[in-house]
């Protein structure tokens, strides 16, 4: 196999995208732990960083945590065979189910983290 | 009117000559809207070059024989429409991540090894006797497991995996396909002798869900989601209590 | 046995030295399709501790078998009887099939569908679970069982699947066979081209199975795939085993133009309708009471007559006749004709839910074959024969639709349970005079193909001028005239066959080499389909005379056995032998 095999298609080159989210999302994840450790020694030496350069890095890592949970939660349908009733839920019906509780989660997490934040 | 005319550019590979395949390239006439590659190819062999070497038999998509890449995509050659790529040129190369035999001959004792591997029989731990007539199925029950019992065994889904094409070893789409044809099957009782093979070491663990093999499946078998609903399968045995039932 | 050794210039060599390695069995199947998948399951069922090989020109699942649509009959259900299956199945023959086969064959027929199901055969079913039935051609009652319109790919999937679980069946895949050994007047094995080395084998065995399906290759426009060459059938002629009832060779009503892509009768058996230029079922001045569903050879014929008639649509690769299954509605296509509506879109570009078929008569199936009886026995000792390739006098002058899979069960179990019972007590088969056989005949092809220098024929051309000249001369109406001139263009073909060059000298995979391989097979079985044709001056079953329109059961009420006279003269020598009625007495056939 050449090592671009994954430049042949679309699908094979969003494949590798979707794979490649886990680097930045790692990353992000790496910074946040440094942060904890900081805000470990003591509220007054803690510094939330400002730059812009942290705000675009946030961003584009976002953007990509982003598209791992939409291909992610997308394939539900494909994972998971559900039978209610001895009818075979339809595909659709799980993604949507999916999204939603994504969404309830989102909603429920933002509200807790930004009340702890006041 | 001049006829028209389609060029087809196929990999030529005689192992007792070539050191390596290279593309030969037919001008044909076009002369049918219904013409397939496999028209092409068979025009080729009997009237301009009979040393070209490729394999067909139903012409109808339902052996499974003709699977080549025509234009860089696994396809089977009785079902790729001349028509679509007109009038650039068509070139046929045989499947991906198989070894090739000759011209567009492709080695498929692997898959041949594997598909014994995965127990494709209905096994029961008590054989029921002729004399005591059919295993009452429902079409529902059969529904359950219809969509993996399409395989052709054509290979084209081996030939778009890129897990398969870095690791020979991996079980690969159709094996596991039907493997889980046999796992649903209500007449079956074998999941448990076929877990060590699917759920192995290069069984639907080294699956991360490309998907392309159920892109180019001509038959609509999805073995992706054959390899994906295993793996959620095989978790919940795993984890869940009494989920490892016999 | 193998014969290798120095190769020159990349043309196959001379052998100078045998292998110590002996390919030796107990049975040995030649044809990977249903029947000979069969026949290898029952010969070690029968005798577990005996060794099977199956010998085949292409991976078994590739098998002709595979693109069976329809389904599979079976006195199974209560209403029906092992009686009405056999009348019809007589009838349908036109009185020349043997009765005791026939009576045999129905009673056999729902152990093996009930076997394939204990096998994991997915028949279609009826609400209760039990297996399903649908009407069918000929067939008075709902016997034809099926695994929605695809039965002969899930047939084949699952005994080939089944197979694997035999230890004692060993494969030889994509080995050519070319000929058979015969010694002391017995069948003791093969020789074999291994495709993919080149290298010729001799395989031994106790037992031989003919099982190689059909030969509709010899017309153009057939629903056969390319495989379908007349191979077993062929082998046995030469071996000096007769060919059962040449000229009866079936033409369905419904392939697609162009193509010959096979559509199944199932689709009439779901009620579909067959329309002339008209809009009308034109069926109803031909069979009224069966219509749609008469047998394939009367329907075939009516609808050339319609064409003849000037009642048939013009397309752009020739007269059709529309096949409408409109009335049906998505629901039931898509559950019971799927793969027809997938058919329709990927080779016609129609949605067969809302218009109609384009159909007309094509070659389909072979009901002459090598002569065997009701165990599948031929006279040669040692080699037996089923399924297509074969004829054991089942489906006499027109095989009625579904007969054929069950035949394939049958007939592959009785020749498989035959062959392992007489190699548990046969002579093992000594070397000396098989190293002899393997060289000549390694030398034969060789000289004949490989080596020939100066031939200036190509074989595509010889081939499709047969095929043409068969599709003109022995299709569904056959005259006298039209006989012998096909019989003068045969030969004329077989002189420039002698002729050809073939471009391909590699040794590996070369199917130049096969395909004229194939060509010598077809163009043999060929002469012996209009030779017998040309003798039946009478018009029975498939087998129409425009010259003789009438049945004549007073003076052929009987088998033609082709015979072969050697390689100097093509032409069959043709005996006659008396069909074996029982239960019941020949009458006008009429539906």
């Amino acid at each position: 196999m050449p090592a671009n095999w994954w430049t042949r298609n679309r699908r094979y080159f969003l494949y590798t995208v979707r794979e490649f989210t886990a680097l930045p999302m790692a990353l992000w994840l790496l910074w946040l732990l440094y942060d904890i450790k900081s805000a470990g020694s003591g509220a007054a030496n803690f510094q939330p960083p400002r730059s812009a350069a942290f705000v675009a890095f946030s961003a584009v890592c976002f953007l990509f945590a982003t598209y791992h949970s939409y291909t992610f939660l997308k394939l539900a349908g494909v994972i998971m065979h559900v039978k209610v009733l001895d009818k075979t839920v339809p595909p659709r019906a799980i993604v949507l189910t999916m999204f939603g509780l994504w969404a309830v989660a989102s909603i429920v997490i933002g509200a807790v983290l930004i009340g702890f934040a006041r | 009117m001049a006829e028209k005319t389609i060029t087809i550019k196929a990999t030529r590979f005689d192992p007792d000559k070539d050191s390596a395949p290279r593309l030969q390239s037919y001008d044909i006439p076009f002369a049918d809207d219904a013409m397939v590659v496999l028209d092409a190819l068979n025009y080729i062999k009997a009237h301009v070059d009979g040393s070209l070497s490729y394999r067909w038999s139903c012409r109808m998509g339902i052996c499974g024989s003709c699977g080549m890449m025509v234009n860089g995509t696994p396809k089977l050659s009785c079902s790729a429409f001349l028509r679509d790529y007109w009038p650039r040129p068509v070139t046929v190369q045989p499947l991906n991540n198989f070894p090739i035999i000759r011209d567009l001959v492709i080695d498929m004792e692997d898959f041949m090894h594997k598909l014994k591997t995965i127990q494709p029989w209905i096994i029961r731990k008590q054989e029921v006797p002729l004399g005591a007539g059919e295993h009452r199925q429902t079409n529902a029950q059969i529904d359950e497991f219809k969509q993996f019992s399409q395989c052709i065994n054509c290979m084209l889904c081996y030939s778009a995996c890129p897990v398969y094409g870095l690791n020979n070893e991996f079980l690969g789409p159709a094996a596991i396909a039907l493997a889980r044809r046999y796992n649903l099957d209500s007449r079956d009782e074998g999941l448990t002798k076929r877990l060590p093979v699917i759920a192995g070491d290069e069984g639907i663990w080294e699956c991360s869900f490309v998907g392309e093999c159920s892109v180019v499946c001509p038959k609509g078998v999805d073995p992706a989601k054959a390899i994906q609903q295993t793996k959620l399968d095989t978790t919940l045995r795993f984890t869940l209590p009494f989920g490892n039932r016999d | 046995m193998s014969s290798r050794g120095p190769r020159r210039g990349g043309q196959f060599s001379a052998p100078d030295s045998i292998d110590g390695q002996v390919e030796s069995y107990d049975v040995l199947v030649v044809g990977g399709g249903l029947a000979g998948i069969r026949a290898a399951i029952a010969a070690v069922e029968a005798n577990p501790r005996i060794t099977v090989g199956m010998i085949s020109k292409v991976y078994p699942m590739r098998s002709h078998t595979v693109s069976a649509e329809g389904g599979a009959a079976a006195a199974l259900r209560p209403e029906d009887s092992y009686e009405n299956h056999a009348f019809d199945t007589i009838k349908g023959s036109d009185y020349l099939a043997d009765q005791d086969v026939v009576e045999a064959f129905v009673r056999e027929a729902p152990i093996e569908l009930i076997q394939m199901e204990h096998w994991g055969c997915p028949w279609s079913r009826d609400p209760d679970g039990k297996i399903s039935a649908r009407p069918f051609g000929g067939m008075t009652t709902w016997r034809t069982c099926f695994a929605a319109d695809k039965t002969g790919f899930h047939m084949l999937h699952t005994v080939f699947q089944t197979s694997l679980k035999y230890e004692q069946i060993h494969r030889h895949d994509e080995a050519f066979v070319t000929k058979l050994l015969v010694e002391d007047s017995r069948c003791v094995g093969v020789i074999a081209l291994d495709q993919r080395s080149g290298r010729f084998d001799a395989i031994t065995a106790k037992a031989v199975i003919l099982a190689t399906g059909g030969l509709g290759r010899v017309y153009a426009f057939t629903t056969n795939g390319n495989i379908c060459t007349g191979d077993g059938m062929a082998l046995g002629y030469r071996a000096g085993v007769g060919l059962k009832d040449m000229e009866m060779v079936q033409f369905h009503p419904t392939g697609l133009p162009f193509t010959g892509i096979l559509i199944t009768e199932a689709v009439r058996g779901e009620g579909g309708y067959l329309t002339n230029k008209n809009g009308d079922r034109f069926l109803k001045d031909y069979v009224p009471n069966k219509m749609e569903l008469g047998p394939r050879d009367i329907i075939s014929r009516a609808m050339v007559t319609e064409f003849e008639a000037g009642r048939g649509f013009e397309g752009p690769h020739g007269k059709y006749m529309n096949l409408d299954v409109r009335h049906l509605g998505e629901e039931v296509i898509d559950r019971k004709l799927p793969f027809m509506r997938e058919l329709g879109r990927e080779f016609v570009g129609i949605d067969i839910v809302h218009e109609p078929i384009p159909v007309r008569p094509v070659q389909h199936y072979m009901m002459g074959g090598v002569d065997a009886d009701i165990s599948g026995a031929t006279t040669l000792l040692g080699l037996y024969a089923a399924g297509e390739c074969a004829n054991v006098g089942l489906n006499g002058g027109n095989r009625l639709g579904s007969n054929s899979l069950s035949e394939c069960l049958v007939f592959g179990a009785a020749s498989g349970r035959a062959a392992a019972e007489y190699a548990s007590t046969a002579k093992a088969v000594t070397s000396n005079p098989v190293d002899a056989m393997l060289w000549d005949e390694a030398r034969r092809v060789e000289a004949a193909y490989l080596e020939k220098t100066g031939g200036d024929e190509k074989i595509g051309t010889i081939r499709e001028e047969m095929q043409r000249d068969m599709d003109a001369g022995a299709g569904v109406f056959r005259t006298k005239e039209g006989l012998e001139k096909l019989t003068d263009q045969l030969g004329g073909l077989r002189d420039r066959f002698e002729r050809i060059k073939i471009e391909d000298s590699s040794r590996t995979f070369n199917t130049e080499l096969t395909a004229a391989l194939e060509l010598d097979f077809m163009l043999e079985v060929s002469q012996t389909i209009v030779a017998s044709a040309l003798a039946r001056e009478e018009s029975r079953g498939a087998h129409a005379r425009r010259d003789f329109p009438d049945r004549n059961d007073e003076k052929y009420l009987k088998h033609t056995v082709a015979f072969s006279r050697g390689p100097e003269d093509p032409r069959p020598r043709l005996e006659y032998r008396d069909v074996r009625i029982t239960n019941f007495k020949p009458q006008a056939r009429v539906y």
